[in-house]
């Protein structure tokens, strides 16, 4: 399982003074799991696409388990993202007039040329272990807090190394949100993966490890977060 | 892929349903312009194929092939009997044969000729040819049986000629179809016709036209009704009856004798408006024509003054197909709008779709292939629904002239599919490219 390493990431859009993200050096050991807090506008959505690699670092390095995610293509973002990370959304994504089995294969059946059959032996396996009772079920005739479920369950799929998760449970009532959030968690745990996840859900951050914190884009100590995590979110984190 | 291909498409299904028809109205349009252009080209010219020469007085070229080779009425002056006489006799003729036209039943032409021309025309299918003066051959497409009567009526229906009411035709036989205006023609003995219209009886005819217009324009053709049921007899005024009476005998006497070949033959013989000629050989056929293009008569080509009418149907097609293309522009440009701002619309779906690991060049070729099937889709149906449509118009014109349309593709129009085919799929290369280009971070984005 790969581990994230940042160093001198400066992120500046066009017409704003200040950068939208500022991170001298961030490192997070392969394996843990880290909420991503802070107010909106604190470039927390920034730091999901540069970490999962959706938009290019500027400047700076951005590794995972070594690999320099800044110096990829496009294409072969695409492709390391691919494998490499699953991911979850807000709004979740999957597509109506697909059935929840076929909306967990979907990205790999894109990906891939011809799905290997263990794969839908684990994606069956998958929508079991998060409850979904019927997988050809078509997705839209599912509730929010299912379809969420289905969504973990298709960034799961392919066995990757990292799982972002973009708040998860802010779309959902609590119960369905817990139950998301405790997903998530059991589900990273069960694989070793790293995950990170950027939310508001205090319930969310409570079973973290770590905590990160950004205001305008840095960051910064959580002092007004839940004890529990207070003494590991001490950020940025020292150099090794 | 596809299956995502095939959800979008059946969750879009009313858009995708409207574009494609939009598009196959568009090629609809242009599909029969093409289509029915050429049948009736090479209907007409099939239609002409029998006629390789046409003789007649001095006038219009047009008219006269329109009229002896289309059996389009017209008041034509008249050839002297000498003119077939001195064909006859020619030895570069095959057989010329009159075509002698002014008579309807039921709007369809009384055309008077002789043997040589029912055989050029393809000859007797059912029952025999005329071989008296009261007999009659008609057409495939005449809704007549053999053994009915008819009579002859001077003039088109709406033209409120006289009825020949004392004539009375027999139906003997029924010619082999043609796939021209003559399968609506009904054929009689040119004696007959020259009997009819014998200037002895015109000045009758002129008197009784004024008081036919009231009467009715009964053409008396019908099945098993008698000439004096039918007849206008009863509101003849009293008189003229005297002389009505005569003129029925006259025109009557004699209807009974069997035709004489030889009449047509003598150069004293009553006039006729045009004579078809088939000559021995081509060589044969322009020394003919050259020979008959004097002051007195007019020998054309059916062929070349088709090629010239065509030359004029070619321009209106071209306005026509000019007109279809800018409908096609524009049904295009309109489409691929629709198809960028669809495109657009899905941007976070495309986007997510990347974030999730599907390559670029995957949803390149998702959103290419989805426009080109709808696309292709409308193209097809167009297709079909021009050849369905062109059919039923030439169905609808064979109807009404005799003249069977070929209604067909050509190895061309397969050209023309591919390359508006090809046309589609470059134009549909720019949503694909448009979701290319699509950054998969913009699925994140609120």
């Amino acid at each position: 399982m790969p581990d994230l390493d940042i160093r001198d990431l400066v992120v500046r859009f066009t017409g704003l003074e200040r950068p939208a993200l500022d991170i001298p050096e961030l490192v997070l050991p392969a394996g843990a799991h880290v909420a991503l807090t802070g107010p909106s506008g604190s470039g927390k959505t920034t730091f999901i696409n540069i970490v999962t690699g959706l938009e290019r670092p500027p400047a700076g390095r951005v590794a995972w388990g070594g690999t320099d995610i800044g110096r990829l293509g496009e294409g072969a973002r695409d492709r390391w993202r691919a494998t490499h990370v699953g991911l979850v959304m807000q709004e979740f994504h999957l597509f109506p007039g697909l059935s929840a089995l076929e909306n967990v294969l979907l990205p790999q059946r894109l990906a891939q040329f011809r799905l290997p059959p263990r794969l839908r032996a684990e994606a069956g396996r998958l929508l079991e272990r998060v409850g979904i009772e019927r997988p050809g079920q078509k997705i839209e005739t599912l509730s929010r807090g299912q379809m969420q479920r289905v969504a973990v369950a298709r960034a799961l799929v392919a066995r990757p190394g990292i799982i972002v998760a973009d708040e998860p449970t802010a779309s959902l009532d609590a119960e369905a949100g817990a139950a998301v959030a405790e997903l998530l968690s059991a589900l990273a745990g069960e694989v070793g993966a790293t995950l990170l996840v950027a939310t508001h859900d205090a319930c969310l951050i409570a079973g973290m490890e770590r905590v990160l914190h950004l205001e305008a884009g840095r960051l910064v100590p959580a002092a007004s977060l839940p004890a529990a995590s207070a003494p590991v979110s001490a950020a940025p984190a020292p150099a090794v | 892929m596809f299956r995502f291909i095939a959800a979008d498409l059946v969750r879009h299904r009313w858009g995708a349903l409207a574009v494609a028809v939009l598009i196959a109205l568009a090629t609809a349009l242009g599909v029969v312009v093409t289509l029915e252009e050429r049948a009736l080209r090479l209907g007409s010219a099939r239609a002409a194929a029998a006629f390789d020469l046409v003789v007649g007085a001095p006038g219009s070229e047009t008219q006269l092939v329109l009229s002896a080779v289309f059996l389009q009425p017209a008041p034509l002056t008249l050839l002297p009997g000498s003119v077939l006489a001195e064909l006859l006799a020619d030895p570069r003729v095959a057989y010329a044969a009159p075509v002698g036209f002014g008579d309807f039943s039921d709007d369809r032409p009384v055309v008077g000729t002789t043997q040589p021309l029912v055989d050029g025309l393809g000859g007797i299918a059912e029952g025999h040819t005329f071989m008296r003066l009261g007999e009659a051959v008609i057409g495939a497409a005449v809704p007549r049986a053999l053994g009915e009567t008819f009579h002859p009526m001077h003039g088109m229906a709406e033209a409120r000629g006289g009825v020949h009411t004392a004539i009375t035709y027999r139906i003997v036989g029924r010619l082999a179809p043609t796939g021209t205006m003559w399968d609506r023609a009904i054929l009689v003995p040119i004696e007959a016709v020259w009997h009819t219209h014998a200037p002895d009886n015109y000045g009758h005819e002129g008197h009784r036209h004024e008081q036919e217009a009231d009467a009715g324009r009964h053409d008396v053709a019908a099945t098993g009704t008698t000439p004096a049921d039918a007849s206008p007899d009863s509101v003849q005024p009293r008189t003229i009856a005297d002389a009505y009476k005569r003129r029925q005998e006259s025109e009557a006497a004699g209807f009974d004798a069997p035709i004489r070949p030889s009449a047509v033959a003598d150069p004293a013989a009553p006039g006729v408006p045009a004579i078809v000629v088939k000559p021995r050989t081509i060589a044969d056929a322009y020394r003919l024509r050259q020979a008959y293009r004097t002051d007195h008569t007019l020998a054309v080509f059916p062929g070349e003054v088709l090629t010239r009418l065509y030359g004029t149907l070619g321009d209106a097609r071209q306005i026509l197909a000019f007109v279809a293309l800018n409908a096609q522009i524009l049904v295009a440009a309109a489409v691929l709008l629709v198809v960028l701002i669809h495109v657009l619309a899905r941007r976070r779906q495309i986007g997510a779709l990347r974030a999730f690991g599907a390559p670029r060049v995957v949803v390149f070729a998702m959103v290419w292939l989805e426009a080109v099937l709808v696309v292709g889709a409308g193209l097809v149906t167009g297709f079909l629904l021009g050849y369905g449509v062109a059919l039923l118009l030439a169905r609808k014109i064979s109807v009404q002239t005799g003249v069977v349309l070929p209604v067909g593709f050509i190895a061309e129009d397969g050209g023309a599919f591919l390359l508006l085919f090809a046309a589609c799929g470059l134009a549909a290369l720019l949503p694909a490219a448009l979701a290319y280009r699509q950054s998969p971070a913009a699925a994140l984005r609120d």
